[in-house]
């Protein structure tokens, strides 16, 4: 199963290398606007091709559900990094390639060819983008990190999840690879932005992109609450506005939020005007969020009443900004999502037909679609090393048996 | 030659709360100029909301604004009156792309809607932000960003071991939000960079963070299980949680993903005949014996400085860091000497710490080239440099409330 590219973005050639999760979203952005990706993987094959999920919970490395995800859309070729042979193959590609977007670690990058300075001076049209928990540079450039290091250095999990009143439980992250995300993210438009600028200037560059930093980027209001009030915000206490809360409906549990007052005049008509409404303590969103408790109280009886779709649509006709608290099953059969055509589908080959989140932002010119599943394990290294690079056969047969690739 | 990728790009922008602000500051970040429309009858509502400096509340002394509208210029517009769309339909003839992220068809019935705006300017960009997507049966639904996270899963997925869903702590589908509009407006300029033409961008707060939870949907799509709650353990990893470190709810994070850090840990830790100790032998048994694990290097971080945890483990090859806080970030010597927190001139509250900007750039450096506008700073420089308007036509559009 194959698609065209019939994106404008087809001319432009990306190199992925390093491990997990970050990179390899990164240059699926790209890949999902119609750049052409050649992900390297060593020879063991990515990590995310062992973390799963994976069909009926039986570990296969085709059949990683995260990895399918990452790289639908990409080629594969395998080359060790760690070996000069492959150091070469991998600079073959770069002479080639547009962007270069990896994870490796800054004290992994020398023995593995990827120094970006030297890399920058040998190629200078390449954008090579990093991406690390600390950045390049500074006192804990060296430093290791996974998902959950970033969340905590970056001071999210500090933050979660919020107005707790368990101050024996620790920080806690978020659901997924938020944070390796992010770094994909910000990884993939800074590299459309030096591209912009390479159309004008012919130059390349290297950036550096910090998870640690575009965590701590997105603090909301904490991180100024310690700068210009001094205050310190914590998990622990309580919310500032209300209500704030997640609640029991009759059939499962839903969020209910109000933060402006027309919404909460709007959720008090909705609940047919109670006395209790009127009292001072209810006053303002600020005396509601302090009187969080006795709030939530009242208006639990009142929830317990409805069920989740109900009171999740009454709400909202209402301008009211509750929503559910949805299961995965609850995405898969979500109006809104089905209706916008949300899943795209992918066959993948060994697993079947699968449902992926698909593109979020619907452009109206740029092309997107699912043009190939995600690579096997090399897969695409005969096509690129020998057709494309010029590799004799012979050759690639050499660092076959030598376990290049 | 231009200094920084954005050179030249000229963004109209009526967004705000933190969803669209976010988006545009990205965009600010890498050199493009900004014009922040507000709303004489709605400011923005992080104008309005603490903390405010020396808590003293005033729409220029928000720190939530002025922390998201770095580098941005505003001007000030009554939305609600014709001339003023007026305006910014002449506005619009000057600008690369237009961004907003009210809720479906706002733009529309404010008279700025795409099929208008396009044939004003046939190459603009075009961007809307919304909550639920300009289509389909929610589409006027309210998308404030902590129901946004509930709604794609987020809250589900998030929690203590066998407990209730959570809460994330931040709005986080905000920012998420913004960095995907951020990549959107980008690679439209891209695309108008090779093809000459621009483009409408529909983009759903919903499904920007819904396309962050391949983990939950896949495991469902292929197990039919939906994610279990287990704190901050991981699927594979163990030990992998935050760690109660001496000192008031201080904490360190620490990870082990590889045998060689493993043993490093337990060298560490002074205790290395836990390596081949048979319940923590091998990944899979530390994962299924990850409570006993989690006790014993509790035992051995509780009395100590989170900071002295950090530094014994990453020196021996270990992931750990300690859990910051806002306290922790503004002050710490990594994310200072690498210049990431900076200080403006800000006309009212003065020199104030805030997060910059994320990466690094060693052909276009980017700087934040301001503090953000204060309430309407730039009405009358931006009419009059780019409208050619006198000083006089501007003091009358303000005496009419068009403009303020």
């Amino acid at each position: 199963m194959e698609r065209p590219n019939k994106s404008p973005f087809a001319a432009i050639k990306v190199v992925e290398c390093g491990q997990g999760i970050s990179a390899a979203f990164g240059a699926k952005m790209l890949a999902d606007i119609g750049a052409e990706v050649i992900k390297v993987e060593p020879p063991g094959g990515d990590l995310t091709r062992r973390r799963g999920p994976f069909p009926n919970n039986q570990p296969d490395p085709e059949k990683s559900g995260i990895f399918i995800y990452l790289n639908t859309n990409k080629r594969g070729v395998v080359a060790d990094l760690k070996r000069p042979e492959g150091r070469d193959l991998l600079h073959k590609l770069l002479e080639r390639a547009d962007i270069l977007i990896h994870n490796v670690p800054p004290p992994e990058r020398a023995a593995q060819g990827l120094i970006s300075q030297e890399l920058c001076a040998k190629f200078p049209r390449l954008i090579v983008t990093s991406i690390s928990m600390f950045g390049d540079s500074g006192p804990y450039a060296d430093y290791k990190g996974y998902e959950l290091t970033a969340s905590n250095a970056g001071g999210w999990a500090n933050l979660s999840p919020g107005a707790s009143p368990y101050p024996e439980l620790p920080p806690l992250k978020c659901f997924g690879s938020q944070c390796d995300f992010q770094g994909g993210a910000h990884a993939a438009f800074t590299s459309m932005a030096a591209w912009l600028h390479r159309l004008k200037s012919g130059k390349g560059q290297a950036i550096d992109v910090s998870e640690q930093e575009a965590i701590a980027a997105m603090l909301e209001m904490n991180l100024v609450h310690y700068t210009y009030a001094q205050r310190v915000a914590s998990r622990l206490g309580q919310r500032l506005l209300g209500p704030w809360f997640i609640a029991d409906a009759a059939d499962g549990k839903i969020f209910c939020i109000t933060a402006e007052e027309h919404q909460w005049k709007a959720l008090v008509e909705l609940m047919g005007n109670p006395e209790w409404a009127n009292e001072e303590i209810f006053r303002d969103r600020l005396s509601r969020g302090a009187n969080q408790d006795a709030l939530k109280a009242l208006m639990s009886e009142w929830i317990s009443q409805w069920k989740v779709q109900d009171l999740y649509q009454a709400a909202q006709k209402a301008r009211v900004p509750f929503a559910p608290i949805n299961t995965m099953k609850d995405l898969f059969e979500n109006p809104q999502l089905l209706e916008r055509n949300f899943f795209a589908e992918v066959e993948q080959p060994g697993v079947g037909k699968l449902k992926v989140p698909g593109m979020p932002s619907k452009y109206g010119a740029t092309p997107w679609a699912i043009r190939r599943p995600a690579p096997s394990l090399g897969q695409h290294s005969e096509e690129v090393f020998c057709t494309e690079l010029g590799v004799s056969g012979e050759n690639l047969k050499a660092l076959r048996s030598a376990g290049v690739v | 030659m231009a200094n920084l990728p954005l050179d030249g790009i000229r963004v109209l922008d009526f967004t705000w709360a933190w969803a669209g602000p976010f988006a545009t500051l990205q965009l600010a970040h890498l050199g493009a100029e900004i014009i922040k429309v507000e709303s004489t009858l709605r400011p923005c509502v992080t104008r309005a909301i603490p903390p405010f400096a020396d808590n003293t509340p005033g729409p220029n002394r928000a720190g939530y604004y002025n922390q998201y509208n770095q580098g941005k210029k505003s001007i000030l517009m009554s939305l609600s009156r014709p001339e003023a769309i007026e305006i910014a339909c002449e506005l619009v003839k000057h600008a690369d792309v237009v961004a907003d992220n009210f809720a479906a068809g706002v733009m529309d019935k404010l008279g700025l809607g795409y099929d208008k705006l396009r044939r004003i300017k046939p190459d603009i960009i075009m961007i809307s932000m919304s909550g639920y997507g300009q289509t389909g049966p929610f589409k006027g639904f309210v998308g404030y960003g902590p129901p946004a996270a509930a709604a794609a899963g987020m809250f589900f997925g998030t929690g203590y071991r066998d407990g209730d869903p959570a809460e994330i702590g931040i709005s986080y589908p905000d920012p998420n939000a913004g960095v995907f509009g951020a990549f959107a407006i980008i690679t439209a300029l891209a695309h108008r960079a090779l093809t000459g033409e621009g483009q409408y961008i529909d983009q759903s707060q919903f499904e920007t963070a819904m396309a962050l939870m391949p983990e939950g949907l896949l495991q469902f799509e292929m197990t039919g299980q939906e994610p279990v709650r287990d704190g901050n353990h991981d699927v594979v990893m163990a030990p992998n949680e935050c760690y109660r470190a001496a000192g008031e709810d201080e904490w360190v994070a620490i990870s082990v993903g590889t045998e060689d850090e493993w043993r490093a840990l337990c060298q560490a830790m002074g205790q290395p005949q836990l390596a081949d100790d048979p319940r923590f032998k091998t990944a899979a048994l530390r994962k299924q014996n990850e409570s006993a694990l989690d006790e014993l290097i509790t035992a051995w971080t509780r009395n100590q400085d989170r900071w002295a945890v950090t530094r014994t483990l990453q020196a021996a090859g270990v992931a750990a860091f300690p859990s910051m806080n806002a306290r922790d970030i503004a002050e710490d010597p990594h994310l200072n000497e690498r210049g990431y927190m900076v200080q403006l001139e800000h006309p009212e509250v003065g020199r104030r710490k805030h997060a910059g900007i994320p990466w690094k750039m060693s052909g276009t450096p980017c700087a934040v080239r301001s503090a953000a506008p204060m309430r309407g700073a730039d009405t009358e420089a931006v009419l009059k440099e780019l409208l050619g308007y006198s000083s006089d036509r501007v003091q009358q559009l303000m005496k009419a409330g068009i403009l303020a």
